[in-house]
Order: C-alpha cells, then structure tokens, then sequence
C-alpha cells in the first residue's frame, strides 16, 4: 500500500511536469504511428473521426458563432489526448483518493512551472496523511519509507532539473557581435533619423556641379572681357633677341621640373659667317635639328629659374666663340645629320587635282578609247579571248589535222622511192 | 547459321529480316526494332561513325616504336639534280595555246625604230636558238604559255637600242646598267639587247645568273702568276666558251687569229678561226687560258663589235663565298671572269672595235649593296646633270672597288608601259587564248590600274598566273 502510495505521488508529480523542449534544439519528430508497409488505403488516425466530427460542425456556420459555449476546434483538439489520459487516472485514483485535491492536482496546466507550488505541496501531503492514518505501518516500515521517499525525492530533484526550461545562454557568435568593443567609436555617429524632407547626396552633387557651371559662366561673361583691356601688340623679336627662352609654370604646384629652362635659336641669327655657322652645327650634335635649322638646349641643373637661364646665356655664348674661333675649324669632321630621321609625307599631288579642265580632259580620253573599241569592233579587230578559244574548238577537228601531208612527205622521200 | 532473328527478341519475326540479313552488320538508325526488349544493344558500329575514331584529337596521339604504314609516296624519288632541271627548264613553246597568225617578225630595224613601239614581234628561229644558247630566257618568264616565242617593243627598248646600237656602231663603248622596280622587265631588256646583239653581228657573251658565280657553286682554281691572285672558274668558263662559241659561230668563223699564242697548252695555228679557238679545249684546267686569248683576240682591233652582258649585278659587287688558300674570303673582283666584266664596265678595258657592256640588275633575287646603289645613285645624278649626291660620311663600309667599276656607266631606269603598249600585249594573251576576256580599253586601263601603272610582271601577275601552272 505504501508503495502505491509513494508511486502515486511520483506519478502525480510527474503527470503535473509536463515535458518541454529545450530550446534552440528542435525536438526530435517521433512517428505518431507505425507507417504501413504498403497499403492502397489512405493513412489516418484512429481519433480521426473525432477531430473529423468536431471539424464537421463548421467554424463558420451560423450556429457555432451565435452560441459561445461551442468553443473553437483547435483548443478542442489540443486538449483532448491530455484530457484523455487524465480521466483514466482519474478513473484508477477513484476509491483512494479525494477526488477535489486530485482534481486540483491534475489541473495544474501551468508547464513552465516545475517546481510544485505550496499548495500542492500541502495537498501532497494532506493525501498521504491520510493514507497512512488508513494504513498501519510498523516502526521499521515507516524507517524503509522514508528512505524511499529520499531516494524518490533525490529523484525528483533531478528528473525536475533535466527537464527544468533552460536558462538561456548568451551565444558566442561566429563574428562576436554581442560583445562590446571598446576600441570603437560611438559618440561620432550621428544617429539622427534622415530628414525625410531633404535630397540625397547625389542630387546635391550634381546641384553643386550646376553652381560651379554658372559660376564659370559668371566669369566667362563679366570677367573675361576686362582681360582685352590687357592685350600688347605683337613685336617681333629683334636681330638681338636671337634666343628664345621657355619657361614652365606648374601653376602654384611644386614640380620637379619647375625650375627647367629651354633655349631655342638658329645658327643662321647669330652672328657668324657660314663656316663657323657649320662649325657651330658639329659642335652642337644632336641639339640641332637639319630639318628645322634650330637647336635646341634646357637646363633644370639648378633651383632656380634665373640660374638655369643665365647657365644657357653663357654657353650659347662660349658655343659662339668656340665657332668662331680659327685654330681647329673642324673641316674633317663631316655634319652628323643620324639622329634626325627626315619624314616624308606623301602629298596629294596638284595634277592629280579634278579642275574643270581636267574633268574634260579625262572626258575626251574617254569617249576617245569609246570610239577606238567600236572603230575596232566594226574592224574586226577587237580580240576576245573568249571567242578566240571557242572558235578553235568549235572549228572541225579534221581541219587541224595534217595527216594527208606528213604521208605525202613520206611517200615522197627519197628512201621510199627506193 | 545463326537466325536473323534475335532469340530473345520480342519481336515478330518478319520477312524483311530474314531477306536482308547483311543490314545488321550495318546497323545505323534501326527502323523496326522491337519496342521492348531484353537483348543487349548491337554495339558494332559503322566505321566511319564517328565515335569510333576514338579520342577527337585522335591525330595528335603519341604513337611510340611504330612506323606508319601504308603512308608516303612509294613511287621512285626524283634523281639528283632533276627537281632542279624541272625547276630551271626553259620551255619555249606551247602546243596547247593557239597560234597568233599576222605578227610581224623581228628585225635589226625593228628594235631601233620608233614607229615599231607597241608591237609584238616574233622572234626568228636562229635568233631563238642563239639566245638560248647563250641563256637570254629565264626560267622566270612565261615563253610557256604560248605557242611561240614573241615580245613586245615597248619604247624604253627603242629608247636603248637605239642609243646603243649607234653608238656601238661609231666604234664607241656603251658601259650601261639597266635598273628599275622590280618586274619591269629588266631582264626582258637584257634579251632585247642581246637579240639586238646578234642580228648587228657583236659577239655576245653573257653571264646569265652573277650569282653563280659568286656562292661557290661551281670549282673554281687560282691563276698562277697573277698579282693580286685571281682565280677562275674552270668548268663554268669552259660551257661558257662552248655557248660564244655556238651561239656566235658566224662571226666567229670568220675571224682569222691574229696573235701569237705561245703561251696557250694547245697549240692554235695562225690561220685558223676564232670558233676553233674557242673549241680549241674539251679540258676545264685550260678553260681560262683559251678564254683569255679569244678575249684577246676580240680585242684586236678590226673585229666585230662585243656584248658583254651580266645579269644580277649586284652579287658581283660584294665579297665572294670562295675561299683563297689562307682561307680568306675572295672578292668577287678577283674572280677571273667577273674581273673581266668590271673592267670592262668600269672603263678600264679598252675596245677599239666598239664595244657594249650591259650589267642588268635584279630587284628580286638582290642583295643590300649600299656601295652599288651610291655608285648607281651618283653616276645617274651624272647623267641627269644634278649635283652628285655624296656618300654617307658615317658608312664605314664602302667598297671601293665597286666605285671603280661603277665609274662613268650610264644608268638605265626601266620604267613601266603605256597603256597602248598593254593593249597590245594583252590582245597578244587573248589571241593565244591565254588571256580569256575581252581586249578593250575598258579592261586594259582597269589591268593597267591594278598593275601598279603598268609594270610589267604586275601585269602578268594580273592575267596570266590564273593559267600559270
């Protein structure tokens, strides 16, 4: 009887534990029947007619929405099974027990909470006080008992933490999002909302663009025509100015070749006779272009501009006097023209060019070579070669033949007549 | 006998199996094949099917330790030296083109005359065997297609013969070289100038290809006692002197030796003819000797006039392939025979008897002679009266002696032909039924055009290769 009664109530304890699911792992999905090995008839449930039955009082009829009582299908169904297994307990507990604090018991419906409360506690044990008071028990039994009860609620205590809903626990994500980084800068961020009333950052670009197009418009139209004011008639450089120097500016910028200088002159403008003209030509080799007739030199050696030019000053002033002077003029040394290659362009030549008079002329010589093909056609002389082939071939084949005559030949020879 | 029917085959047995048994060999698109069926499938396949030539590029297969068989040309290989003669073969007629009646044949006038420009002459039958003798045809020129032997004079062969031959005829020496672009035809002038050469009684001597005398392809021997050494070419001399001696045999004939030749390993009576001077020697070793003495001989004052032409100019004015006995490479000038032409071209031969002296050049078969184009370059500005344009002062490698042999020639540019001169010419092909289209002025101007303004070998290019074989 004891043990019944020990039973009982880990059974009632373990029917008011309704199992859950540990989360994050999806239980696994168990066969709610043995499937047939082959049938050819539709698979269903044995309490389908039920859930048939209850689905047959249509949701939607008129009467099941008037009357409240009629509750809805689906928590029908869900409660079934459990209501099931309850009325067979029920059923067994019958004779024993008080069927109020059973029932108190069985509609505990809470699963979340494991741990039974005070009340059901002080309902556990009113039970079995009076279970025992019905019962008998010696010392000794009720010594082996309670060691039972410990053993059943050491049990207990662990059945009640395996199934106890999990805590839950904080995921090491792959790329640690949830931990904090205190190396990263929040206060920057400006986490206004977008003004839903202003233009995106493209629009405004291109806004922008307009601006700057009409700006430079302004400039092109009230600035630009002060600079006339500015113009200086050209002069032409004078028999002194012999040197052209070219300066480059970078704008502002710093480059390399900021400081360079190049000087351009003739050997003809500088004032030197034709033999020291050619001597001036050896000395500056490849600086000296034949097709031109005009060397060309730079300088960036130094940092400043006004160096490099006063450098390019003073050689083309020692060239000038090394070509002018007399002790080695260099005549054995012949002009070295290699590194300059001559290009030759083609032109489209003047005759070639279709004058009115031309196009006559090419007009004449036509009808010319016209008139020459037909005087020659009606002369028989036109020659096709064509023609030519298919007159040989369609003339008769014996007419080329000279049988007759090589046989005559033969007959006539003087060995024959022999 | 197996059935024709298959033993596990569902299918009925039909007549047209048991009839053509032979179509299951080849077995390709099965037009009654049972529609169910356990048999396995006929695997056998067509052998030009392509799945069983194997791997696609079946042809690039490793194939290791096996010969191909089956493969190859089993006929004889040509002999030695016949690829060549075909290669080099002359063929001066052509049974298979038609015959050309109404042409005029050549005469000494005829080359010389202005009015003859534009015409196609045939070329008499003498004439055609003297100028083969002497080697005036080229391999390169189409006398095959057609049925005989005909030309065309054209006005830069007016313009040339007729300068030459009067000249040559005032006893003068005429040193020319013919240039131009390639496919002019230069060597067709060459000929011209031979035939001209021939029937104004010159003797003729030609040197048909330069270069085979330079690339040591033929013996050649150092003359003894000569400063600085020369040599000569032996066997290449002697055919030579076989070829002057036929094609020249009239003239030769006449000729009675005049010098004593002592020297000479066969002995030359007094009395008898230049020809059997020439034909004095069947021997390559005394080849040179003779040849020296007829050349002396044809310089006696008295004799006919003499032609010497060379052509492929260019490769007698560099550095020979032959080796002197220190195994220094010779140049070419001191190559007996090319030593005579030089100094006959270069002026340094005196002809009392009136001499032509013609070096023709080759635009394809030529090499880069810079020396040769500056000699040619200048003497040209010579002849034009234009201030003579320098040599390179930065060419190191001028060769003097090509500016020697150069010196004072006339240059003769051979330019392209008129287009009644194409007229001509192409109602020529048309008539020999080589040219199968219609002569007008149309067709000869559009010819003309795509010739490059009528160069020669252009036009030939144009028309003629189509039945080139």
């Amino acid at each position: 009887m004891a043990f019944a009664v020990r039973s009982l109530r880990a059974g009632l304890r373990s029917c008011s534990r309704q199992p859950t699911a540990a989360r994050g792992i999806a239980p696994p999905r168990t066969a709610l029947y043995a499937k047939r090995a082959l049938s050819s008839t539709p698979t269903r449930r044995a309490d389908d007619k039920d859930s048939k039955d209850s689905k047959s009082q249509p949701a939607d009829s008129p009467a099941a929405k008037e009357t409240p009582t009629a509750a809805p299908a689906p928590a029908a169904k869900a409660s079934k099974p459990a209501a099931a297994d309850n009325a067979e307990l029920r059923e067994s507990l019958k004779t024993d027990v008080v069927p109020n604090e059973v029932q108190g018991l069985m509609s505990r419906r809470n699963p979340l909470k494991s741990t039974p409360s005070k009340s059901q506690r002080q309902a556990e044990a009113r039970m079995l006080q009076t279970y025992e008071n019905q019962s008998n028990f010696t010392a000794e039994q009720k010594a082996i008992f309670d060691e039972l009860e410990k053993e059943i609620d050491l049990l207990d205590n662990a059945v009640t933490e395996a199934t106890a809903v999990p805590k839950k626990m904080k995921k090491e994500t792959f790329w640690g999002e949830d931990e904090e980084d205190p190396d990263m800068l929040v206060e920057d961020i400006d986490d206004e909302e977008p003004a839903d009333d202003d233009i995106m950052s493209m629009a405004h670009g291109k806004l922008e663009e307009f601006r700057e197009y009409r700006e430079y418009a302004r400039v092109a139209a009230w600035q630009m025509p002060l600079l006339s004011k500015l113009t200086r008639k050209f002069e032409p450089p004078t028999a002194e100015q012999c040197l052209r120097f070219r300066y480059t500016t970078y704008m502002g910028e710093e480059h390399p070749a900021a400081s360079k200088v190049v000087v351009e002159f003739s050997p003809r403008d500088l004032p030197l006779n034709a033999a020291q003209q050619l001597k001036l030509k050896k000395l500056l080799g490849a600086r000296w272009n034949p097709e031109t007739d005009i060397a060309k030199m730079s300088c960036e050696q130094f940092d400043h501009q006004a160096q490099n030019k006063r450098y390019l000053g003073d050689l083309v002033e020692k060239l000038v006097a090394q070509a002018k002077d007399k002790t080695d003029m260099f005549e054995d040394v012949p002009l070295d023209t290699r590194h300059h290659q001559i290009k030759v362009r083609p032109k489209f030549p003047k005759e070639w060019r279709l004058t009115e008079e031309r196009m006559q002329k090419l007009e004449e010589a036509r009808q010319q070579s016209l008139l020459l093909d037909q005087a020659k056609e009606q002369g028989g002389q036109l020659v096709d070669g064509n023609e030519r082939v298919d007159k040989f071939f369609a003339e008769p084949a014996m007419a080329n033949l000279r049988i007759p005559e090589r046989l005559s030949v033969k007959k006539s020879s003087p060995r024959a007549s022999r | 006998m197996a059935t024709a029917n298959c033993w596990r085959c569902l299918g009925r047995p039909s007549t047209h199996r048991l009839l053509a048994p032979s179509s299951l060999t080849s077995f390709k698109a099965p037009t009654s094949v049972a529609a169910f069926t356990t048999s396995a499938t006929l695997l056998a396949k067509d052998d030009n099917s392509f799945s069983m030539k194997g791997h696609v590029r079946t042809g690039k297969r490793l194939v290791l330790g096996k010969k191909k068989k089956g493969r190859g040309d089993r006929s004889k290989p040509p002999g030695p030296g016949e690829r060549k003669a075909f290669r080099k073969r002359i063929q001066l007629s052509n049974d298979n083109a038609l015959k050309v009646s109404g042409l005029p044949e050549l005469e000494a006038q005829k080359l010389v005359d202005p009015a003859a420009v534009g015409q196609i002459v045939s070329l008499p039958t003498d004439l055609v065997d003297q100028l083969r003798t002497v080697e005036a045809f080229k391999p390169t020129q189409n006398w095959g297609l057609f049925r005989s032997p005909h030309m065309l004079v054209r006005k830069d062969t007016v313009d040339f013969l007729g300068d030459l031959t009067k000249r040559v005829g005032n006893k003068e020496t005429v040193r020319t070289v013919i240039g131009g672009e390639r496919g002019v035809g230069k060597s067709m002038l060459g000929l011209q100038t031979m035939a001209a050469g021939f029937m104004n009684k010159m003797v003729v001597i030609n040197i048909p290809e330069a270069q085979d005398l330079v690339e040591a392809r033929t013996d050649y021997s150092p003359i003894p006692r000569t400063t600085p050494e020369q040599f000569s070419h032996p066997s290449y001399i002697l055919k030579l002197m076989q070829a002057i001696r036929s094609a020249n045999e009239e003239i030769l004939s006449k000729e009675i030796v005049k010098l004593e030749h002592i020297h000479l390993p066969v002995s030359v009576s007094r009395n008898s003819s230049l020809a059997s001077l020439a034909n004095a020697t069947k021997e390559p070793e005394f080849a040179w000797p003779i040849f020296n003495a007829l050349w002396q001989e044809l310089l006696q004052p008295g004799r006919p006039p003499i032609m010497f032409t060379l052509d492929g100019l260019s490769h007698i004015m560099r550095i020979s392939d032959y080796r002197s006995p220190s195994f220094n490479l010779i140049h070419s000038h001191d190559l007996a025979l090319i030593r005579l032409f030089v100094e006959a071209l270069g002026g340094k031969t005196h002809f009392p008897n009136g001499a032509a002296i013609v070096g023709v050049t080759t635009k394809g078969n030529s090499l880069k002679v810079k020396s040769m184009d500056k000699a040619l370059e200048q003497a040209a500005a010579d002849q034009a009266g234009l201030p003579i344009p320098e040599r390179d002062a930065f060419y190191a490698k001028y060769d003097e002696r090509v500016f020697e042999a150069l010196k004072g020639v006339k240059v003769f540019d051979v330019k392209s032909i008129s287009k009644p001169e194409a007229r001509s010419l192409m109602e020529y092909w048309a008539a020999s039924g080589v040219l199968r289209m219609r002569v007008d002025e149309k067709t000869v101007s559009e010819r003309w055009t795509l010739a490059g303004n009528g160069v020669l070998g252009e036009l030939e290019r144009a028309s003629l290769y189509v039945s080139r074989l």
